[in-house]
């Protein structure tokens, strides 16, 4: 056979479709074509009807199982998405809560806030001094019982006309937490090239005075926001005490144990090893009720300060506005677990991938050899 | 050259886009291509019918998987026929170890194995073809899947496929040129 009898795909097309040859080699093809479909193979009676037999016209029951994979596919898809979006919509209407008044603040410290409204006349928003009148305008930010030892953060946000403004309310800032007793723990005063400046106060407030101080805090300019939470500290302070009056007792007993010139050696140094254990512990619990009593007595104020151009509008949202905000929580933790079990099963699914392709190929391998011989 | 076959021509009867055809239709209509099919794969008539019969038990399982707008019931049919023709192989294959004699010899078949009317030649050049070589032949010429199908079949790429029925013709037209001269 020479290289002229070799045949190209497109022709051999052209001859398996019947067209007429083109050259000898094409007409040894054909009749070759010829030759193998003029055989009679059909299938035996026996078997044709043993085939039958197993298919009982079964199309009526078989077209209402039919589940293509990929048609599920375009069904379980959108359904998983629903159900994601619905749970994440549900999570957002429960979560939203009906009430008017922002519920972003846990309940205790819920009734302490004060409305976040600009209680000063909207169209102003000018960071004029404020009057005395405004200054009994300030809503008042009930700050937790005088009987009980409660820590209190109160946090503001202040607008002001300028930067010159800005700097002024800064230092009053100040000398206002100087003047009630407390002091200012951070100032970061910023005022950007572009136009705008804030300023960022951390005040140290003593609690009996926290009241003035808000009022006086919030009319250095316009009341963009006011928060204020109360952590009840009363009952850390009681279980501390209670702790340290029975560390004292035990002391006590343990020095009355030592003075006994009857006591045993050996017993007299495990009474000290233990005095000193509880000597230690008594200084600890009087460190630990020193601190719970100064966050009872001194409140931290944070304030910020602001410029008119880079105030931050404030942040008032509904009901639905609220219902989306939570939806949107909801799915993002979705999408956080998705990505995180991803991430979990990847190197598994990679590796099943892995066992998959290589047993595929292996019975390919298998497959050529088989069909090969 | 068409319509000498015994098979029927009908390929792809046409249908609405999507339905569902019924299988003791499909059966009826396409028991001849798969049994000629496995006929020339295994070169065992025998074989060939109890895989045939096989084979169709196995699709009535399938069926429901089946979605005439993705192959044609006869390739799908033949690459049933095909994986339960393998797994035939396979058993072979074991069971000829296993005895290390291999007692049906193919070669020594009196029945006209591959279709009565093939001239002595062809049926002898086809005895000395691999299966492999046999079936693409068979799914080309005889059953006239067009390339893409038979590829799908064999699992191959179609240039793969028509590399192989090339070769395959070529070696029986020189076993058949041999055998006359």
């Amino acid at each position: 056979m020479s290289a002229n009898d070799v045949i190209g795909g497109e022709r051999m097309e052209a001859l398996l479709r019947g067209d007429a040859p083109r050259s000898g080699a094409e007409e040894r093809r054909a009749a070759l074509l010829d030759g193998l479909r003029a055989a009679q193979l059909r299938a035996p009676e026996a078997l044709r009807a043993r085939v039958l037999a197993t298919a009982p016209a079964p199309a009526a029951r078989v077209s209402r199982l039919r589940r293509p994979t990929r048609r599920l596919a375009l069904v379980v898809v959108p359904v998983a998405a629903s159900l994601a979006v619905g749970a994440a919509l549900v999570h957002g209407l429960v979560g939203s809560g009906g009430g008017k008044t922002a519920t972003d603040h846990p309940p205790a410290v819920r009734n302490a806030l004060a409305p976040t409204t600009t209680w000063r006349s909207a169209g102003g928003g000018a960071a004029a001094a404020p009057s005395s009148g405004a200054l009994e305008a300030v809503p008042a930010a009930p700050v937790g019982s005088t009987s009980r030892l409660q820590h209190t953060a109160a946090s503001l946000q202040v607008r002001v006309a300028d930067t010159d403004a800005l700097s002024a309310a800064t230092k009053a800032a100040t000398r206002i937490a100087t003047s009630l007793g407390g002091y200012a723990q951070s100032v970061v005063y910023r005022t950007p090239q572009s136009g705008g400046g804030t300023a960022d106060l951390v005040l140290r407030i003593p609690a009996a005075s926290v009241q003035t101080a808000l009022v006086r805090l919030s009319a250095l300019g316009t009341l963009v926001s006011q928060q204020v939470s109360v952590q009840d500290l009363q009952h850390a302070f009681e279980v501390e005490s209670a702790q340290i009056a029975q560390l004292r007792r035990s002391i006590a007993a343990l020095e009355q144990a030592l003075r006994d010139p009857s006591l045993p050696d050996a017993q007299r140094v495990l009474l000290r090893i233990r005095l000193a254990e509880q000597q230690r512990a008594l200084a600890q619990r009087l460190h630990a009720r020193k601190g719970t009593v100064a966050a009872g007595t001194t409140a931290r104020v944070s304030l910020v300060l602001s410029t008119a151009k880079s105030a931050v509008a404030p942040h008032h949202r509904g009901r639905v506005g609220r219902m989306v905000h939570s939806a949107v929580g909801f799915l993002a933790l979705e999408a956080t677990v998705a990505l995180y079990v991803l991430i979990v099963a990847a190197p598994f699914l990679l590796l099943g991938g892995l066992a998959w392709g290589l047993n595929r190929a292996r019975r390919r391998r298998e497959e050529r050899r088989l069909l090969a011989a | 050259m068409k319509g000498v076959n015994a098979i029927s021509s009908s390929l792809d009867p046409p249908r609405a886009l999507g339905a569902t055809p019924r299988f003791d239709e499909v059966a009826a209509e396409q028991l001849d291509a798969v049994y000629r099919y496995l006929v020339y794969l295994t070169g065992d008539r025998a074989a060939a019918e109890d895989l045939a019969a096989e084979t169709f038990e196995k699709a009535f399982r399938l069926w429901r998987r089946f979605d005439p707008r993705r192959s044609a019931p006869r390739t799908w049919l033949c690459r049933i026929a095909r994986t339960v023709a393998i797994d035939w192989f396979r058993a072979e294959a074991r069971r000829k170890r296993r005895e290390e004699t291999y007692s049906r010899d193919l070669g020594e078949s009196v029945e006209a194995a591959f279709g009565d009317g093939l001239s002595a030649p062809l049926e002898a050049a086809l005895r000395e073809l691999s299966p492999a070589e046999r079936e693409v032949v068979a799914l080309r010429v005889l059953l006239e899947l067009d390339g893409p199908s038979a590829a799908r079949v064999l699992g191959i790429s179609q240039t793969a496929c028509s590399t192989r029925l090339s070769r395959a013709l070529r070696r029986l037209e020189e076993m058949i040129g041999d055998v006359r001269e």
